[in-house]
């Protein structure tokens, strides 16, 4: 993302106090971690308070940036963090079935060759979180092998399996909802 | 279907604009701004290294000077040159994994899980290879007298290392107690290496090796208890 090399400047004066830099932070960002929370099975309204508790948490810990690091896997390793720490809350108090029965609703809005372009959420919705969000990162975001490593705490070769194990799956995924060759350029 | 047509397909489900309610925004500004205020950035992550590095070093010094440097005195030169840097270098992957747990982003050399085990093996293997005495004298009495005082020497140097991170943020509290276990677990292993003139292969292995696994999984199970 080319459009992101002004943001270590932003946090660097965010840091300083500048409230400007702050806000022009939060309107840049918000929507890709939004779109991070959506892609990971939250609901619209469950994104809202998982962002907002980012941005708290960012604003917190904001000195733990450090100028010359990469910023965007130091945003989704807290909002990441949040994610994580938020399912492992929603878990003890029971409301696992809700994630499961998610699943399958997801499932049912794309039949087999319906040929068009599901949104990403649906997409997504079948790989596993680890996979899922690697792929969110790697393809949507534009992020690099090395930042999604920095922003899932691993290394490059576990990011670049998980890619391709995600890519297995999408692939036959893909293939029984009647997407292959040469059928690319109808998707709208 | 081929990578190249996944990648489209990805590309042409993230084109759909996502947007963020103005309202949310500005909520989100007005609750930060209402406390901003300049920050000191973490320092470079050589200077935290270097500050652990220090600290279990002193630690070390500290509790073998207590104690008395029967071990290091009694140590051939190849002993010498071949435990206490084999130490340095499972230290300071130690110190750099607490680094990498404690600053969101941060690249990560090693899990502490991996460098748990493997700092382990690799200390078991250096007193494999250096120590050839099989005799099991007090094996137990003397085993756990020296890893009570390893792990009573790991508990300042994780006190204190915890103290230089407590800037930091532990994305994974749980990776990060184990790191700063295993840290403390190598200073109280240095200290006995330094301290402990009982040379007997199965000692060392055992009950000297073992101040490292412990200390760990104890820095893990506090890190979890505290979540």
């Amino acid at each position: 993302m080319n459009a992101d090399s002004d943001l270590p400047m932003l946090m660097a004066r965010y840091q300083g106090g500048d409230f400007a830099a702050a806000t022009a932070l939060i309107h840049r960002l918000s929507p890709q971690l939004h779109r991070f929370f959506i892609v990971q099975l939250a609901s619209r309204g469950h994104a809202d308070d998982l962002l907002q508790e980012t941005w708290l948490r960012i604003h917190q810990v904001r000195h733990t940036y450090r100028a010359g690091e990469p910023v965007l896997p130091w945003f989704y390793a807290i909002a990441r963090h949040i994610r994580v720490d938020h399912y492992r809350k929603a878990r003890r108090a029971a409301a696992r079935e809700e994630s499961l029965e998610e699943i399958p609703e997801v499932a049912a809005t794309l039949p087999p060759g319906s040929g068009r372009t599901p949104d990403l959420k649906s997409l997504l919705a079948p790989l596993p979180e680890s996979q899922r969000e690697v792929i969110e990162m790697l393809k949507v975001e534009g992020m690099s092998l090395e930042e999604v490593a920095r922003a899932t705490s691993s290394s490059v070769g576990s990011v670049k399996q998980k890619a391709h194990r995600a890519y297995q799956e999408l692939r036959e995924r893909l293939t029984g909802m009647g997407f292959g060759t040469g059928h690319t350029g109808g998707l709208s | 279907m081929r990578d190249r047509e996944i990648d489209e397909i990805l590309r042409q489900a993230a084109q759909v604009p996502h947007d963020v309610g103005p309202a949310l925004l500005d909520r989100i500004a007005g609750s930060i701004g209402s406390s901003l205020r300049p920050v000191r950035p973490l320092p470079p992550g050589w200077v935290l290294a270097g500050g652990l590095i220090l600290i279990c070093a002193a630690v070390a010094l500290a509790g073998a000077s207590r104690l008395g440097f029967y071990g290091i005195q009694k140590m051939s030169a190849w002993e010498r040159a071949l435990v206490f840097p084999a130490l340095g270098i499972v230290l300071w992957l130690a110190a750099a994994a607490c680094i990498g747990e404690m600053v969101p982003g941060a690249r990560r050399r090693v899990s502490p899980g991996f460098l748990l085990g493997a700092g382990s093996l690799a200390v078991l293997a250096v007193f494999a290879i250096l120590f050839h005495d099989y005799r099991t004298d007090h094996f137990v009495s003397q085993g756990m007298a020296c890893l009570t005082a390893g792990l009573l020497n790991a508990i300042p140097a994780a006190l204190l290392s915890w103290l230089l991170l407590r800037r930091g943020f532990a994305v994974n509290s749980l990776g990060a107690g184990m790191a700063v276990g295993t840290l403390a677990g190598v200073a109280g292993l240095a200290m006995l290496e330094l301290h402990c003139p009982n040379f007997q292969a199965l000692h060392v292995m055992l009950w000297h090796t073992a101040v490292m696994p412990v200390s760990g999984a104890a820095g893990a199970l506090l890190a979890r208890g505290a979540r």
